[in-house]
């Protein structure tokens, strides 16, 4: 799961020291530090290395515990028990520590122990099924909500629980479970179903929010290439009919009203692709922008890449990497005014700040460090 | 200048639909949020889905999940008296949250620059389509334009069918998440540097940061993602039909564990041998291979597959719809559905990590119209009852 490092990634960015605990033998794929993922995921951040196999290696993790603000992690239960880094142990050494336990499930319950990423937990909260044109081919989104949604729930998490402490002193234990957070963001829909309310389909393209006709996204004239339109009001579609050029179809009476345009929005969605068909989807976004209606291009990675939009925005920045060279990454959305974004430095190396961690900020003697190296306990 | 204790937190929200769930979160906090509304309501009081009673009556489901524990006043913007009232409650609130389109409250004399004057402190959160300046600044966007816009439509959806939006508003969703974080970053910065701030947030832009792979693939390699159906992009995950429903399984996470499953039950065909163990060979063979597993699936019920593969530690879960969802003997365990109603109609759900300081939960309650006009105008800022009256007849309240 990647919403512990999307939740530290964020509070990296807005100037908290994040030292990220790393341990070598377990330093693969997603935590493999030479991958573009991996400095997307962990830029901003401080690496170091412990294997906490060794008694040494958990003081060491302890004493950093008592220099710390937070501690956020996503090992089971059973694991930080082991190491004597549950929350009762650290609270021992650290009254006021804030503690963040990230798992699929939470840390309690029936499915506590499930193992999950991703495509898992869409599909628990119902995301896979609603996400589809119809019941009988379940799809879901092609990218990783779940890994946003929990890191950010244990980022805003995270912050209430500082903000608190500044103000009574207390440290906290958050349990944050990437299921739920999924499932707030189905809210509705959980609630409709909680009330034993007739099921909802999945929607396609069809609006889930608010009512709108024409609603959804329409190929234009290139290969896979498309637009999303949203008409929401009778002006906008007053202000759509005229972008046209008032086809006589328009004016038909099944078109009239909102809730008419919804009820024939099949029918509807074919007469529109006929005019966007013929049409390049920027021009199509164009037009209908310029009449004050909500549309936009389908965006693929390339168009994103170069977005004229999210490049004035300040979206994109990029960071030099000391083995993958120069990679660009996304900014935060949040962009406060009048102030230049704080900057990216690329992902650490594997225990690039062990010196700085454990004898700077630890302490720890030259020829004590140094026989933690060769121990292995700092890997 | 001392912190605030969230509980001593007031915030104004204006925000439409596309971020009403930010103020809810932080509601969800501890924090004294005040909603306001044109006094014809708002529009997202029509938003489905719908609680249905027996009685007939009609209450939006999205606007209870958006809106519960926020009071809620009557305010109209667009007269004079409104924004000379709107005026007085910023005094005495720290944060704005709003989604108007850029420059229009600065056009009736309400933007940012105008409220620090009245209060040095505020801080204002706006989230709008594409941002506050740029080319697109001014254009139009909803949930549908945010997703597309923001590249999660295009990567969604199977080659065989047209790209595909994400249920439920998740740009929204995922923008108000981002908004909640802004405001307490802004408000430890306004503590330390004592002064107020606007912080600027684009729903394409909330959606691209979910984007992951398609990002990092396209940067590193030049790779263009496309829709891959429930495959996921690396084939490690899809979905497979059961005999009563659908199943999302790996076949590749723990590969001698699921064949060793598969010829226990018969259904391995020839996924055995030495060939299959280099994972590049599995790779290229991922098609014939889901084959194979859903051959296997489905003659088995999904949620007997799902408790046995997690029992052996595989990341596979049964494809719930919302039904099964509410009936999830976890979410159950957790108390998540509960939270606060006596009754159906007035449930919420349990914001994962959130807890009110003072422990109290707040009432699981979205706001009537106008439900606490009388707290905020008569109580707060002293209007007299007949001065209420008067501003409810010119509709200003």
């Amino acid at each position: 799961m990647l919403a512990g490092p999307f939740c530290t990634r964020l509070l990296a960015d807005f100037g908290a020291e994040v030292i990220k605990v790393q341990c070598r033998k377990t330093a693969t794929g997603a935590e493999d530090n030479l991958t573009p993922q991996f400095n997307a995921w962990n830029r901003n951040k401080r690496g170091v290395t412990l294997d906490l196999s060794f008694p040494e290696a958990r003081e060491l993790a302890r004493r950093l515990v008592v220099i710390s603000d937070v501690v956020v992690e996503n090992f089971s239960p059973r694991v930080m028990e082991n190491w004597g880094l549950a929350y009762p142990a650290l609270r021992r050494i650290k009254p006021e520590i804030i503690m963040v336990s990230i798992s699929a499930m939470g840390r309690t319950g029936p499915w506590r122990d499930y193992v999950a990423y991703a495509p898992t937990i869409h599909a628990l909260a119902g995301l896979t099924h609603l996400t589809s044109f119809g019941p009988e081919e379940p799809l879901g989104p092609g990218f990783p909500l779940a890994d946003v949604a929990g890191g950010l729930f244990a980022a805003l998490g995270t912050l209430a629980a500082l903000q608190q402490r500044e103000a009574d002193g207390k440290g906290r234990h958050l349990d944050l479970s990437v299921y739920e957070s999924v499932c707030s963001l189905l809210g509705p829909s959980l609630l409709h179903a909680a009330a034993d309310q007739a099921p909802l389909p999945p929607a396609g393209n069809r609006p889930t929010v608010a009512p709108a006709a024409p609603h959804g996204v329409y190929r234009c004239r290139e290969r896979d290439r498309w637009c999303a339109i949203a008409v929401r009001t009778n002006e906008q579609w007053r202000a759509f009919c005229q972008t046209l050029g008032q086809p006589a179809w328009c004016g038909q009476r099944k078109f009239a009203t909102l809730a008419a345009r919804m009820k024939h929005s099949a029918e509807l969605d074919g007469l529109v692709e006929k005019w966007t068909r013929r049409r390049s989807p920027q021009r199509v976004a164009a037009l209908l922008q310029e009449a004050g209606i909500p549309a936009g291009v389908v965006q693929d990675a390339a168009d994103l890449a170069n977005d004229p939009q999210l490049k004035a925005h300040g979206f994109w920045d990029e960071v030099s990497h000391p083995a993958l060279g120069k990679m660009v990454c996304d900014r935060q959305p949040m962009r406060f005014v009048g102030e230049a974004p704080g900057p990216l430095k690329a992902a650490p190396l594997l225990g690039e700040a062990n010196e700085y961690v454990f004898k700077k900020l630890l302490g720890l003697s030259s020829s004590q460090y140094s026989r933690y190296r060769r121990m292995g306990v700092i890997a | 200048m001392k912190t605030l204790s969230l509980d001593a937190l007031k915030i104004l929200d204006l925000a439409d639909e596309s971020a009403s769930y930010c103020s809810r979160l932080l509601a969800d906090m501890g924090a004294t949020v005040t909603k306001l509304e044109h006094p014809s309501g708002d529009p997202s009081r029509k938003f489905g889905p719908f609680y249905r009673s027996a009685r007939g009556e009609e209450k939006s489901l999205f606007f209870q999940h958006h809106h519960q524990g926020k009071r809620g006043i009557t305010l109209n913007l667009r007269r004079k008296q409104g924004r000379d009232i709107f005026r007085r409650l910023v005094q005495s609130q720290q944060v704005v949250i709003e989604t108007f389109p850029p420059g229009y409250l600065d056009k009736i004399g309400l933007g940012f620059k105008a409220l620090s004057q009245i209060n040095p402190q505020l801080i204002m959160v706006s989230v709008t389509g594409f941002g506050q300046g740029g080319e697109c600044g001014g254009h139009k966007s909803c949930d549908l334009v945010a997703a597309a816009t923001g590249g999660q439509v295009y990567v969604s959806g199977s080659p065989k069918t047209p790209p595909l939006q994400p249920f439920g508003g998740q740009a929204y969703y995922i923008a108000s998440l981002y908004a909640a974080i802004a405001v307490l970053l802004a408000v430890r910065k306004a503590a330390q540097e004592n002064k107020g701030a606007q912080v600027d947030i684009s729903l394409q832009e909330a959606a691209a940061t979910t984007l992951d792979h398609v990002l990092t693939r396209y940067f590193s390699r030049k790779t263009v993602s496309t829709r891959q159906g429930n495959r996921h992009w690396s084939d490690v995950f899809g979905v497979v039909p059961a005999q009563d429903g659908h199943l999302l399984l790996s076949p590749f996470i723990a590969w001698p564990t699921v064949v060793e499953w598969l010829a226990a039950d018969g259904g391995q065909k020839d996924l055995g041998g030495a060939a299959w163990d280099r994972p590049e060979y599995r790779a290229a063979l991922a098609g014939h291979v889901y084959q194979v597993m859903a051959a296997w699936s489905e003659n088995h019920p999904k949620n007997e597959l799902f408790q046995t593969a997690q029992l052996m530690r595989l990341p596979w879960a049964p494809v719930f719809a919302p039904g099964e969802v509410a009936q999830s003997p976890q979410l159950k365990a957790r108390g998540f559905l509960n939270a606060g109603g006596p009754d159906k109609r007035s449930r919420g759900l349990k914001t994962p990590g959130l807890a009110a300081p003072s422990g109290k939960s707040r009432a699981a309650k979205a706001p009537e119209l106008g439900q606490d006009n009388l707290a905020v105008y008569h109580k707060e800022l002293g209007l007299s009852l007949k001065e209420m009256a008067r501003l409810k007849k010119m509709k200003v309240i």
